[in-house]
């Protein structure tokens, strides 16, 4: 049976053969080199052709787009705030100062760029009034001094306070391109009203506004005895302002929240 | 090779040395060789009940011819033989069937991806974050999809496997048995082998009998060998071969006439000839239809491509350094993307979308994988009666005045007839019309002539049709025309004769009418009627006469002959006494009327239907249980035997040469029967097969139907039939034909397709449809596959080159599931080609339904074109939201960090959590309706797809629901300029091909393909951000 089967098949690619060559020409023309279609070698010239395409295309857009300002905005309309030291929960003992260095470190990284001699070279602007320089290519950056966070610093307490229990924790508004814009636990805010102001807007984006800092706010958390080993939930919001902060969806936007924990267990 | 073949018949004997051939397989031979032994043992067994003597059956038995056996005895050999019934075979469990159907090759991907999806989604949910359900709803539509396709399969199978059902309709339920030298009543399943019952006209026969006792007793046995005419039963025994002897009555055949014959039983259940049938129909494995092959290829590559895909890929993020869990749910994300989810749907809806336009042209498909079929057959047995023929004896020939004269034929009388107007004729219809017994039932005015059910046997019923139409009102001529006496036919006789008063009161001759087989009434003839004129018989009429005889029998027609005599007044006075068994009257020097001929005449749209099916490359074989004569006749007639095509018999005879010297490969033609045919061994047969094109198979048994239909597989291969005995071929051939009027329950259920008209033209209707739907499922094919490349790159990509990622799990099973199955679908509603039944049947190892060529141009060409375009999209949408291409690479493990909510894009702007923005939506760009013209339903496809597209892009709520966002309407238009490249491409092509009709890729490159991709394009782009 399976002889038979074999030599059937035998037979059949015999005359599969012959109509093969009758159609040759015919199949040739569709798949084959001189028609120049699909022929393997010529994959490479297609596929060179598209990747060419691609970055004809790619350019031409990159062409359109304005380097200043981005074509679309509004899914960053609502600036989200970010606290410093980066974390969901804050959590370490106060006498272990290994404990809690890398939260110091962060915030003493992310405070570089403030510096008072870097700063000094920023000019000074008008408080509670929008900073607009729309006219000029290169835009002036205010003033934003680290020392103006004080206690919160870290130039005076170089442990942002998490040596006594009484962390600093530091907020930041994400910026967005062009944005023009208050807790019952004992806190300390810096600057002193925890007011982000309205001269360190609007922000001109990374190539014309090239050092700028947005404005800080560091809440200083002073938290007693009491309150050691309890997990302490803090929720900052934007206020007084037409952001939103009330996104079911986005927990970043316009507030931003952290829990905190102090221990103190002597080593 | 198969398990159940049980032989019905010695031939089966012969037949089954053709499969001794294959030597090698031990285990197989070994088997055969067991089988055969047992097969012997049966028909021995068969052959000495038929000769044995009483006493040897009474002996063997343990019975008595008279009075029956003993109760008691008979309840032991019940409980050692079991109930007198047809056993169901014993089949799978259904569970195992659905799990079968849950088993398939994709489906077990998706299993895997599910799995995948599920233990993420467990990983995940155990380190706390509640926020991704994404996994959860992925497994879930995985888990749906297969299970929805995996019913409908199901559904799909046990709605054919109920054969044995219709064989217990055939069956009787009471039978009479003599026990103890008492008649009873019982249930037929009681009867055991040595019973002794009675059956009489009407009743069914309830086993396989051995006639003791008989009186005109006469069988029906269409259903079990096809022919059409009752069969006489009595005690002799007249043919070693069991089937043909007329001593043995067969279970569930009808008894027709006759009372109270008496008969034994020697076999029951399942070992009755009706039982054998039944389990080699049963037995024989359905076999797999092309189109499912075709599939199963498809989805071996695909699944196979798949697993290629997805490991290499697994191995390269292993290797660049990922997670081994994240490392595996890439795995999943690439079988998800790869494979198409929705085309089993697709293909299921776009075969029933045929199977629907098959129906209303009266071709019901049962097994929705057989409509496609008949498109690849490239041959069709066809058997004669019913099928081919009209299943009606009609009168087709005449001849008086040394002429031959033809009858209207047709069904609706729409032919021409002949002159009536000679003296001859007259005469003729007057003998045909009084020397018949037959009657039109009552109540049939309204109904046209040749379709009202007559009381008689089939060619007085042909006769009686013939005169109504003729000579008309033939219940009223009989009454002017008072029969005194009649003599039914017999076989000793074979004529058949009454004696008529005259229609004129004042003439008081007695009018004699005879019929019967020719050359009988030539012996009592001594005149003959010519032109009115009787003159006397000589050599030379009785030349004339045998030259049409002969003219008339070669047409395969049954002829009869007519002729009369008026009674000498004298001799035979009013009032004389005639007595039929005496036959006290004169009997010769009769007056020879004429002859009329009848036939089965072919339907009339069967050779116009032969004639497609032979330019559509279908070779038509004719398989009958007739004689070689009429099949052969009727098959030249219907042009299965082309004009002109000889058989090497006619050959021999133009050439005066012995048959042995003719050379076989000159002969076109071939008639074999059944009898030379168990002489022929398998190779013989596949000679014949190969060397002759045009064959007619005459008095085959079921068998042989099987060998037949098994000796031509190998191409695909059609049957059709009506009866009992053709459902084992039925079920053999690669699609079986039913007839819906006359076919039985068991062909019916042993079929594939039944044609409701039972009209063979509809099978060219299927042929085309069947072709048409390959085409189509080729272009839907086309679709899928070019949609799988830019639904499988973005993975790649996100994965190497660690882009956000551009296109979901959940958004690519949308897309597959919901925007693009109607597309697809819509696709089977695309017009045939005006050449398609002029091409001839796809070579089932050749023409595949994904070839490599197709797919080189699904994938890397169309494919690539369109992954460039969605890529393009997607790099500009980012872009313009403010991340740069550049700045994209790379970026993957910040974008997707949770805790990171001030990532910086290109502008220095700060995002909170990107992960939200997993922005989808399913955007389309409106086609020009130019390329849709051709196809309304593809135009409302592509709206469907726009509709659903914005709703799940804009509809409030979806956001929340599936992360889905609307996407801006500019970015629709951004792949526009490849959608024009794919349009050029294409043209460039096809201006190749057009130069080349006739290549079958013309239309899968066609338009529709181009215009379908820019949709395609457009939707990845767009729903890749």
């Amino acid at each position: 049976m399976i002889e038979k089967e074999e030599k059937e098949e035998k037979e059949e690619n015999k005359e599969e053969m012959k109509q093969m060559k009758e159609k040759e020409s015919c199949q040739d023309l569709i798949y084959n080199p001189r028609t120049g279609e699909s022929h393997p070698s010529l994959l490479p010239v297609f596929y060179g052709f598209l990747a060419g395409m691609f970055s004809l295309t790619m350019w031409v857009m990159l062409q359109t787009l304005d380097e200043n300002v981005p074509r679309y905005q509004d899914r960053v309309a609502n600036p989200g705030l970010v606290i410093r030291p980066h974390a969901a929960e804050i959590s370490f003992n106060r006498s272990d100062q290994t404990n809690y260095n890398q939260y110091v470190q962060q915030l003493h990284k992310l405070l570089q760029d403030y510096n008072d001699s870097l700063q000094e070279r920023n000019d000074l602007c008008l408080v509670d009034e929008y900073t607009e320089q729309d006219d000029k290519p290169l835009k002036k950056v205010c003033q934003f001094k680290r020392s103006t966070l004080r206690q919160c610093s870290g130039l005076t307490d170089n442990s942002f306070g998490f040596a006594e229990g009484k962390p600093c924790i530091i907020i930041k508004m994400n910026r967005v391109r062009t944005t023009t814009e208050d807790n019952p636990l004992q806190m300390q805010y810096f600057p002193s009203e925890g007011r982000l102001d309205k001269m360190f807007f609007p922000y001109y984006g990374k190539k014309a506004h090239s050092d700028y800092v947005q404005p800080l706010v560091a809440v200083k958390l002073l938290l007693t005895k009491d309150d050691y080993d309890v997990e302490q939930m803090v929720e900052c919001r934007v206020e007084g302002s037409h952001l939103r902060n009330d996104d079911d969806r986005d927990k970043f936007q316009g507030r931003v929240s952290f829990r905190v924990k102090v221990s103190n267990v002597e080593i | 090779m198969h398990v159940n073949i049980f032989p019905i018949s010695g031939f089966v004997q012969d037949s089954y040395n053709m499969f001794e051939m294959d030597g090698e397989m031990e285990k197989k031979k070994k088997k055969k060789i067991k089988k055969k032994e047992k097969l012997e043992g049966m028909k021995k067994e068969m052959d000495i009940v038929s000769n044995d003597s009483y006493n040897e059956l009474e002996m063997r038995y343990n019975t008595s011819v008279t009075k029956g056996m003993t109760s008691t005895f008979a309840q032991q050999i019940l409980e050692r033989d079991g109930p007198n019934e047809l056993k169901p075979p014993k089949g799978t469990p259904e569970y195992v069937k659905f799990a079968r159907q849950l088993a398939g090759g994709l489906q077990c991907l998706m299993w895997v991806a599910a799995v995948i999806c599920f233990i993420a989604f467990g990983i995940e949910l155990s380190r706390g974050n509640l926020t991704c359900f994404d996994d959860l709803y992925l497994a879930i539509t995985l888990i749906a999809v297969v299970v929805v396709t995996g019913c409908f399969g199901y559904y799909q199978e046990f709605k054919s496997t109920n054969i044995i059902a219709s064989f217990k309709n055939l069956v009787p339920q009471q039978a009479v048995v003599i026990r103890d030298g008492k008649k009873n009543q019982i249930n037929a399943y009681q009867l055991v082998v040595g019973d002794l019952v009675e059956i009489k006209g009407g009743d069914r026969v309830p086993a396989d009998i051995r006639i003791i006792t008989s009186q005109a007793c006469k069988v029906d046995n269409s259903s079990l060998t096809g022919e059409s005419e009752p069969q006489t039963r009595s005690p002799e025994c007249t043919h070693e071969n069991p089937l043909e002897t007329r001593n043995i009555a067969f279970f569930s055949t009808t008894c027709l006439e006759g009372t109270a014959a008496t008969g034994m039983i020697i076999n029951t259940g399942d070992r009755t000839i009706i039982g054998r049938i039944a389990s080699l129909a049963s037995g024989v494995g359905n076999e797999k239809t092309p189109i499912a092959i075709e599939i199963e290829h498809f989805v071996d590559i695909i699944a196979g491509l798949a697993i290629f895909f997805g490991f290499t890929f697994f191995v390269v993020a292993m290797f660049i350094g990922y997670a081994f869990l994240e490392a595996t749910i890439f795995f999943m994300a690439i079988v998800v993307a790869y494979v198409p989810e929705g085309l089993l749907a697709t293909v299921t809806v776009c075969l029933s979308l045929t199977a629907k336009r098959l129906a209303r042209k009266n071709c019901v498909v049962k097994n929705l994988e057989a409509v496609e079929t008949l498109g690849s057959t490239s041959v069709i047995c066809s058997d004669k009666t019913g099928t081919l023929t009209q299943n009606r004896m009609t009168v087709a020939h005449l001849w008086f005045d040394n002429h031959i004269h033809a009858a209207d034929t047709t069904e609706d009388q729409s032919g021409q007839s002949f002159d009536q107007s000679s003296e001859t004729w007259r005469s003729l219809a007057r003998v045909a019309t009084l020397c018949n017994r037959a009657t039109f039932r009552p109540d049939q005015e309204g109904i046209p002539i040749p379709r009202r059910l007559v009381v008689g046997d089939a060619s007085e019923t042909a006769l009686l049709k013939f005169t109504e139409l003729t000579v008309g009102n033939i219940m009223d001529y009989r009454n002017r025309f008072k029969k005194v006496v009649e003599v039914p036919f017999n076989s000793t006789n074979k004529f058949q004769l009454s004696v008529h008063e005259l229609e004129d009161p004042l003439d008081l001759r007695y009018l004699l009418v005879m019929k019967g087989a020719p050359e009988r009434i030539l012996e009592r003839c001594s005149t003959i009627l010519i032109k009115g004129q009787e003159l006397p018989l000589d050599e030379q009429w009785s030349e004339a006469f045998q030259t049409a005889y002969m003219d008339l029998g070669g047409l395969g027609e049954r002829v009869l002959g007519f002729c009369h005599i008026y009674l000498n007044e004298k001799e035979f006075p009013r009032g004389y006494r005639f007595d039929p068994d005496e036959m006290n009257f004169t009997t010769s020097g009769l007056c020879f009327a004429g002859l009329i001929s009848m036939i089965d005449p072919p339907r009339a749209t069967v050779p116009d239907a032969v004639m497609k099916c032979r330019t559509a490359g279908i070779r038509v074989v004719m398989v009958t249980g007739d004689h070689p004569i009429t099949a052969r006749a009727i098959a030249a007639n219907v042009g299965i035997i082309t004009e002109g095509s000889e058989t090497v018999e006619d050959i021999a005879e133009r050439k005066r040469i012995p048959v042995e010297q003719v050379n076989k490969r000159d002969a076109r033609a071939c008639v074999i029967s059944g009898g030379q045919l168990k002489d022929m061994s398998s190779d013989e047969l596949d000679d014949a097969l190969r060397n002759h094109p045009e064959m007619v198979f005459a008095r085959t048994s079921p068998q042989q139907k099987l060998i037949i239909v098994e000796s031509c597989q190998g191409s695909i291969v059609a049957v059709t039939g009506d009866g009992v005995n053709d459902s084992p071929a039925l079920k053999k051939a690669d699609i079986g034909i039913a007839m819906g009027i006359a076919g039985s329950d068991a062909a019916k259920n042993a079929a594939d397709m039944i044609l409701l008209d039972d009209n063979f033209a509809s099978i060219v209707t299927g042929v085309e449809q069947g072709r048409l739907i390959f085409d189509n499922l080729k272009k839907s094919i086309a679709y899928t596959l070019t949609k799988n490349i830019p639904e499988l790159t973005p993975y790649l990509i996100y994965i190497t080159v660690s882009v956000p990622l551009p296109l979901g799990c959940i958004t690519i099973l949308f897309i597959e599931l919901a925007t693009d199955i109607y597309p697809s679908v819509s696709l089977a509603y695309e017009k045939a080609e005006s050449d398609i039944m002029h091409l001839k049947p796809r070579n089932p190892r050749r023409d595949r339904l994904v070839n490599e060529a197709l797919a080189v141009y699904s994938y890397f060409q169309i494919g690539a074109i369109q992954s460039f375009a969605g890529f393009t999209d997607y790099f500009t949408a980012m872009a313009q939201e403010g991340w740069f291409p550049l700045l994209c690479i790379g970026l993957r493990s910040q974008w997707e960090d949770v805790h990171l909510q001030d990532l910086q894009d290109s502008y220095g702007q700060e995002w909170v959590n990107i992960k939200m923005c997993d922005w989808l939506g399913t955007g389309f760009l409106l086609p020009p309706c130019l390329f849709v013209c051709r196809n309304r339903v593809l135009v409302s496809a592509i709206v469907f797809q726009l509709l659903l597209g914005n709703l799940l892009c804009y509809c409030p709520g979806m956001p929340n629901i599936f992360n889905f966002m609307p996407i801006r309407v500019q970015w629709w238009f951004v792949p526009v300029p490849y959608g024009i490249l794919i349009f050029v491409y294409d043209e460039i092509r096809k201006l190749g091909v057009r130069r080349y009709p006739g290549s079958k890729l013309k239309f899968i490159t066609s338009l529709t393909i181009f215009f379908l991709s820019i949709t395609l394009s457009t939707v990845h782009p767009v729903s890749s951000h």
